[in-house]
């Protein structure tokens, strides 16, 4: 692999310029490094750049962390779809190149660029490992050979990275064929020469383990724990064979790693420690996977491992190592040899030297808490993939609980006991016993309902009234704030079972933990009010065999309460470090959004909200955080505007400057909030509209505001708004053309076509058909000309609704009259060819409601579904009708509980921007047809009213055209209303 | 899984596809049948497959005019040392013994090989080496030789029977001696030769794949294919032990070619219908291998009487060894064919109830394959109708099922999953979610089913975590009265499903995170 010098040489010169303070040098080189991107042979300059010993090494390092960055984006893969991904990839010739040398290069750099080309060889080899890389594994074996006998163990750490990286794929991946092939290639290359290395650094381990010092360890200790990375991907589908034969090898290696103790500057070192964290993973996989092979070593890793947690440790791995070794054991307690732990000695054992020594608050855990509350939160409260330690021991408890529930319940329950003892005794030094003690209730307390799993292991109300609330009412409420946190989260984990009455009288005290300074004791208090809050109850309907789920908590519940939270949240958001809590914020919105504030209260938030989101908006970073912002002001503007129109000038006043801010200074993420916020405005105003809303108005119809797709459905939300309030402005300044411009491009976009009939379906309802008339051709041209090329599903489904809606709106005549003008019986064709078909397929409880009564104003009262040459159309658009009517009432239900749920799954916490509906900004889906109850009803009379003008001529044309089975559904419907056709 | 080696899909559609789609539609491939997985061998043979595979000739073949036991047969309490000279003696007596012309020569052949057929029987073969390493194949090779008395042929054969059955190595020796013992299988052989022939011919077989597809090349399939029909019974279970040993794959040609031979069919329904265990034990087998490996003999056999068969020795066998065949067979074919559940077992008729107190049967049974491959069986016939699913729903099995899905080991726990998985879901046969049967999912919640699959979630085993979130998932949408969240959180499902946050498996992570965002995350309260 040849790189020109000069080439090189003008490369290491952009790359020095890319780090210098000066901003403009700066951009000049990344434009030129961007622009070079593009050129052929880039790639191999910047590799062979990051390993040219001559340049300088920032440089150098640069150039490896943008070739990595290089092939990650753009090496090719396979595409999973077929086409779109292909145009940007790496030309073949570079990658060939860079698959020959790349391997060799990575060896000889230096270690910090030799970590970014290991990671650029990962993303090569993700998508050309093996079939399409035969040279890579057969190289990394024959080095590691060339590492083992010059007897070079760091020499061969790169080598088992780059293999560790290579096999990764078998632990996550579904098992196939495919992924089998791949599975035997890599065991019939590299299983024997993993073993070799293993075993033959396992010996020099054992060899030298008492006089080895510690530079000289840590590549062994790497190397060996490489090797059970292996093992582990390897060993993830399936017992390879050649395991299987090797059992005894490896497990003997993996005891004396287990039971060896090592100098202590060695274990000070942490890495035999981080060994042995790998060993346990493969234990845990052996005993859940090949528990048949594994059980002649159970006994002795059983006991290795639990010597290993008793034994004491000055190791800063020790406390992964324990959560592994912990995970070990539970996987045994829940397996079918459980009884190696069913003896009471032992199970004392377990709870007394493994779980309460690790369910205790280490000095970690208060690091954590004091500094880094975020984290805390999410390890301690939201479950993460890493376990604490404190969650591994409680589900090591669960697992033998499954077995052996009342043995567990009664140490359980001795051992809270012991611990409130402890704490009654010397309350200021043993907090952290209390902790502990109610950390294990949570854990282990069987939910009412749970079908198994939790433990009865206490007398919950009184633990409650004796444990539980002295410390919410405790004088000194700011002390030992970590106490109080897990006290919050015990009130949240049994928010369901704590009575109604019980916890309002709560309240007072958990707002005043709102102020605690401890951000994770706020964060908790905040989580649990608004969690009380959406607590919802099982409520059986009187008289019918149906439930309905209803607030517990309603406005008239926490009304008095309110204002005293709300004031306590906005103190919470000046304490450092919780500006911008996510947990605040939406306490805030939950409790604005449901209860009713009115007076002063209103002007404080308003004003403090809109002084927030002037500050985020100097630099929006936190995206859960700005959306409850947002929800939170959507729901003080919906529900303080409600009950006071007066109102709307004081947020028009406080909202206006900084709504502005974001479009004039174009803070783009907020885009979308910015244009459902005016939207909501729109909607509380009354005609004419002020100066401002006008000026906005003309915002809207620039084709340059819908250019970013995620403030489409804004703006056609916020169009709606307008539309609704001043139909007659579009006729003026050529405004509707200007919105059918914008109507057109968005249809072209399947991505945004949504956007392009809510629009339209907007402007039907909303405006009189001689505004409309004028550009109804214009609108069929557009939409059937799309038609030709797309007729997925839900565009055609859309297509039905709209056309429904013209019929609704305008009447049969203008939608055949309308169609027809562009050719005529284009409108037949269409009913054939897409309506007709596609009925039955239509969603949503309104929407088949719209489209049915459509469709059967258009059987009985179109000309051109009556003439007598249709007879065979008009059947079958009856049978479609039946068809749908007969189906939506089958899933109905279903529906109904779906809707509600996907409202919520449309919430992103990504960073990109994208359009998040406000659920507080309001509804916008109305019924149309109001004066149509029941669409079935409005069927049936229909064509009985129609059948009676000419007797006999429908029946042969049912009897026809509509299939059996809708047909009886047909007759059914007539006799359920107490009509006929006849 | 159960016999990796031996037991690829018969289809050349891959299991992924159900697998793939189904995580993205959620609970799709808990109601698609699933045939035995994995073309591609990455374990070992599995043990009670490997047992049988070679086998040491003790005692004379019945039939055989020599005596059970003669004097000598036992060579007693002589340290090795000095059996291996003796073996390697009787090795230089086999070549001086073919040089020896004239009177008595044949007689003393005879003995020769006797005497080094009697150390190479001893338990455990600690003979064979010694004799392998003499030189003792391409001898024995020449007693072979056509015109051989059949008493010769058969001491040569017996003696290459045991050879075979030694290590790997061992086995491979015999290379040169596999046309000829071959060629006497053949029907002009006698009853016994060609069957102590059948015998060293499966052990060559039973050593691996290569050997394997050696005799295949060599024509070994179709003499012994007619060998399974003799009337003799030891001879036809012979041939058919050894056939299961040369088809047994992973190249499925053998087992193609065999179902092509004439009367093969009527061979294995006239050895099943017998009587005989061990006759039919090893015809069972063969009904394995073919179920596993050929399409075509799948037909075949699903409309023959052979599932009928089957099922009555599910049904009335207390014989492990005859059990696990029979059990794995009839998996083979539902899994395999559609046409078993929609056609042979029709609810409501007597074969059915057979076949599902068969399965509950080896449901309680303490074999571990048993209970494995009756979950297997029972999750594919789940898969059917509507009427299987409630047919098998009021059963006994469902007791049974629950417990092993919270308390079994990994890979039971995996096949009670699948069929309590299947018992709730009725597919809808497009690319929505599957119904849910209601009654049956509370009746699994109910009976304590859930922890067993929050367990499944948790596993290392990204397949299996799948299915257990595909529980999760049909819980928390179909359990009434939206009580299926609940259910879900307090079992720690939850905690269960955020491990999947961050997991390098797409699907996997999207799912589980969908899961909890939609039943757990932005609850707004607002739109019900």
């Amino acid at each position: 692999m040849e790189v020109a010098p000069e080439t090189l040489d003008t490369l290491a010169g952009w790359f020095a310029q890319s780090l210098s303070p000066d901003a403009a040098a700066r951009r000049a080189a990344e434009q030129s490094l961007a622009s070079a991107a593009c050129t052929p042979g880039f790639a191999l300059a910047l590799l062979g750049l990051a390993s040219s010993p001559r340049h300088d090494l920032q440089a150098r390092l640069a150039a490896s962390v943008y070739f990595k960055n290089l092939l990650r984006r753009r090496w090719p893969k396979p595409s999973a779809d077929g086409d779109d991904a292909c145009g940007d990839h790496l030309p073949p010739n570079d990658c060939a190149i860079i698959k020959a040398h790349l391997l060799q290069l990575l060896l000889t750099a230096p270690p910090l660029i030799q970590a970014q080309l290991s990671e650029a060889l990962a993303a090569a080899a993700a998508s050309d490992f093996p079939s399409k890389w035969e040279s890579l594994l057969p190289s990394i074996v024959s080095s590691l050979g060339t590492a083992l006998s010059a007897g070079d163990v760091p020499a061969t750490n790169p080598l088992l990275a780059a293999a560790a990286s290579l096999f990764t794929r078998f632990r996550n991946t579904f098992d196939n064929n495919a992924i089998r092939i791949d599975l035997k290639y890599s065991l019939d290359n590299f299983a024997a020469p993993l073993l070799e290395v293993f075993l033959s650094t396992s010996r020099r381990l054992q060899a030298a383990a008492a006089t080895v010092t510690r530079p000289e360890s840590r590549p062994v200790f790497e190397c060996l724990r490489l090797c059970c990375e292996i093992f582990y991907s390897l060993n993830s589908i399936d017992l390879p064979e050649f395991f299987e034969d090797h059992m005894r090898e490896w497990m003997t290696e993996f005891r004396a790693f287990l039971t060896t103790s090592y100098p202590p500057a060695l274990e000070a070192d942490g890495a035999p420690d981080a060994l042995r964290a790998a060993v346990c993973d493969n234990l845990q996989l052996y005993m859940e996977k090949y528990e048949e092979e594994f059980r002649g070593y159970l006994k002795e890793f059983v006991e290795a491992v639990w010597g290993l947690l008793m034994a004491p440790s000055v190791s800063p791995s020790r406390g992964q190592l324990a959560v592994t070794a912990i995970r070990f054991l539970t996987t045994v307690a829940e397996s079918v040899h459980h009884a190696l732990f069913g003896s009471p000695e032992a199970m004392k054992q377990i709870c007394d030297s493994v779980v309460v020594p690790n369910l205790r608050l280490r000095d970690d855990d208060e690091e954590l808490f004091e500094g880094n509350w975020v984290e805390y939160v999410r390890h301690d409260a939201e479950g993460s993939d890493a376990d604490t330690l404190r969650r591994a021991a409680c589900r090591l408890l669960r697992g033998l609980a499954a077995n052996f529930r009342e043995q567990v319940a009664a140490l359980v329950s001795a051992q809270v006991q012991q611990m409130l003892a402890a704490y009654a005794a010397d309350r200021r030094n043993n907090w952290k016993e209390k902790d502990a003690a109610i950390y294990l209730v949570i854990s282990l307390m069987q939910r009412p309902g749970a079908t198994g799993g939790g433990t009865p292991v206490i007398d919950m109300e009184s633990f409650f009234t004796s444990v539980i609330v002295p410390e919410l009412q405790a004088p000194d409420w700011q002390s030992e704030p970590m106490l109080k946190a897990t006290v919050l989260r015990f009130l949240k984990e049994f928010k369901d079972q704590i009575p109604k009455a019980t916890a309002l009288s709560l309240l007072p005290s958990v707002t005043m933990f709102l102020t605690h300074e401890s951000n994770v004791v706020h964060s908790y208090a905040a989580t649990f009010i608004e969690n009380l809050l959406i607590i919802k109850d099982v409520v059986q309907v009187p008289g019918v065999n149906v439930v309905t789920r209803t607030p517990r908590y309603v406005a008239a519940d926490i009304n008095p309460y309110a204002q005293q939270i709300v004031q306590n949240l906005s103190k919470a958001l000046n304490i450092p470090e919780s500006y911008e809590n996510p947990y605040l914020m939406k306490c805030l919105m939950r409790v604005l959004g449901i209860a009713n504030v009115a007076g002063q209260i209103v002007h404080e938030i308003t004003a403090r909200l809109v002084g927030i989101l002037m500050e985020v908006c100097n630099n929006p970073k936190n995206p859960d955080f700005n959306h409850y912002l947002f929800e939170a002001l959507a729901a003080v503007i919906g529900r303080a505007g409600e009950q006071d129109p007066a109102l709307l000038p004081v947020f028009e006043a406080s909202l206006f400057p900084v709504l502005q801010r974001i479009l004039v200074e174009d803070i783009s993420e907020f885009w979308p909030y910015a244009f459902q916020i005016f939207a909501q405005l729109v909607n509380m105003s009354q005609p004419p509209l002020s100066q401002n809303y006008m000026q906005l108005f003309g915002v809207l119809l620039s084709s340059a505001t819908w250019d970013r797709p995620p403030c489409v459905p804004a703006l056609v939300r916020l169009l709606r708004a307008f539309l609704r309030k001043i139909p007659n402005e579009l006729n003026q300044e050529a405004r509707l053309p200007n919105i059918l411009l914008i109507f057109r491009s968005l249809l072209s976009r399947s991505s945004t076509e949504d956007s392009a009939f809510f629009m339209l379906n907007t402007l039907v309802e909303n405006v009189s058909f001689d505004i409309m008339n004028p550009h109804i051709s214009e609108i069929w041209s557009a939409l059937f000309t799309r038609l030709q090329t797309r007729q997925a599903v839900k565009f055609v489904n859309s297509l039905v609704v709209f056309m429904s809606l013209v019929v609704v709106k305008y009447g049969p005549a203008v939608l055949v009259g309308s169609v027809d003008a562009i050719q005529p019986n284009l409108f037949i064709t269409i009913l054939q060819r897409f309506w007709i078909p596609n009925l039955k397929f239509i969603k949503g409880a309104l929407e088949v409601k719209l489209t049915s009564v459509a469709s059967t104003k258009l059987i009985c009262e179109s000309a051109a579904l009556l003439d007598v040459a249709a007879a065979q159309t008009w059947g079958k658009m009856l049978d479609s009708i039946v068809a749908l009517l007969s189906r939506s009432d089958q899933d109905g239900a279903q529906q109904e509980q779906n809707d509600g749920a996907d409202a919520d799954s449309q919430r992103t916490s990504g960073y990109s921007v994208s359009f998040v509906r406000l659920q507080y900004a309001g509804k916008s889906e109305d019924d149309l047809l109001k004066e149509v109850n029941d669409p079935k009803q409005f069927l049936v009379t229909s064509l009985a009213t129609l059948s009676a003008q000419s007797p006999g001529r429908f029946g042969p044309i049912i009897e026809q055209n509509v299939d059996p089975a809708n047909k009886g559904a047909l007759i059914q419907l007539c006799a359920a209303y107490n009509t006929s056709i006849v | 899984m159960a016999d990796d080696s031996a037991s690829p899909s018969p289809s050349s559609a891959s299991p992924l596809q159900h697998h793939r789609d189904a995580i993205k539609s959620s609970v799709h491939n808990t109601s698609a049948s699933r045939r035995r997985e994995q073309a591609v061998a990455i374990g070992k043979e599995r043990r009670e497959a490997l047992i049988r595979a070679k086998r040491v000739c003790q005692a004379p073949i019945s039939g055989s005019d020599e005596a059970e036991m003669e004097e000598g047969d036992m060579v007693v309490d002589e340290d090795k040392a000095c059996l291996e000279a003796k073996t390697a003696h009787a090795v230089e007596e086999l070549k001086s013994a073919l040089s020896n012309q004239g009177k008595g020569a044949q007689k003393k052949k005879i003995e020769v090989l006797r005497d080094l057929r009697r150390l190479l029987s001893q338990p455990g073969l600690p003979l064979v080496d010694a004799a392998v390493k003499a030189g003792a194949v391409p001898l024995i090779v020449q007693y072979l030789s056509f015109g051989s008395s059949d008493e010769q042929l058969l001491e040569a054969a017996w003696c290459l029977t045991n050879i075979a059955a030694g290590e790997p190595e061992e086995t491979k020796s015999l290379l040169p001696a596999l046309p000829l013992l071959i060629a006497h299988l053949g029907e002009k052989s006698s009853t016994l030769v060609a069957e102590q022939c059948a015998w060293a011919i499966g052990n060559v077989a039973g050593e691996g794949a290569e050997l394997r597809s050696t005799l295949l090349a060599q024509g070994a399939l179709r003499p012994l294919a007619r060998l399974m029909f003799s009337s003799k019974g030891s001879t036809a279970r012979t041939a058919a032990w050894a056939m299961s040993n040369l088809i047994k794959g992973p190249d499925p040609k053998a087992a193609n070619e065999l179902i092509n031979v004439d009367g093969l069919l009527n061979a294995i329904i006239a050895n099943l219908e017998k009587g005989e265990e061990e006759l039919a034990t090893e015809v069972a087998w063969v009904v394995v291998y073919l179920s596993a490996l050929s399409e075509r003999a799948i037909g075949l056999i699903a409309r023959s009487s052979i599932p009928q068969l089957l099922i009555g020795r599910l049904f009335s066998s207390e014989n492990l060894q005859l059990l696990i065949p029979v059990l794995r067979g009839l998996g083979n074919l539902i899994a395999a064919d559609d046409y078993m559940v929609d056609s042979v077992l029709i609810v409501g008729n007597n074969i059915i109830d057979q076949a599902l107190s068969g399965l509950i049967k080896c449901l309680k049974s303490d074999t571990r394959v048993l209970r494995k491959e009756a979950a297997w069986a029972l999750a594919n016939i789940v898969a059917g109708s509507l009427e299987h699913k409630k047919l098998i729903f009021a059963s006994e099995a469902m007791p049974l099922l629950i417990h092993l899905v919270t308390s079994a080991q990994f890979d039971i726990r995996r096949e009670a999953a699948y069929t309590l998985g299947n018992l709730c879901v009725v597919p809808t046969g497009n690319c929505e979610l599957p119904k849910i049967i209601v009654e049956h999912l509370v009746a699994i919640v109910d009976g304590g089913a859930l922890p067993g699959f929050i367990h499944l979630v948790r596993s290392a085993d990204v397949d299996t975590a799948g299915l257990g979130l595909q529980f999760l998932e049909m819980v928390m949408r179909g359990y009434p009265n939206g009580q299926g969240p609940k259910l879900v959180e307090m079992e720690d499902g939850i905690e269960a499903m955020e491990r999947f946050q961050f997991h390098e498996n797409e699907l996997m992570r999207n799912m589980a995170n969908g899961l909890v965002d939609r039943y757990f995350g932005e609850d707004y309260g607002l739109d019900e």
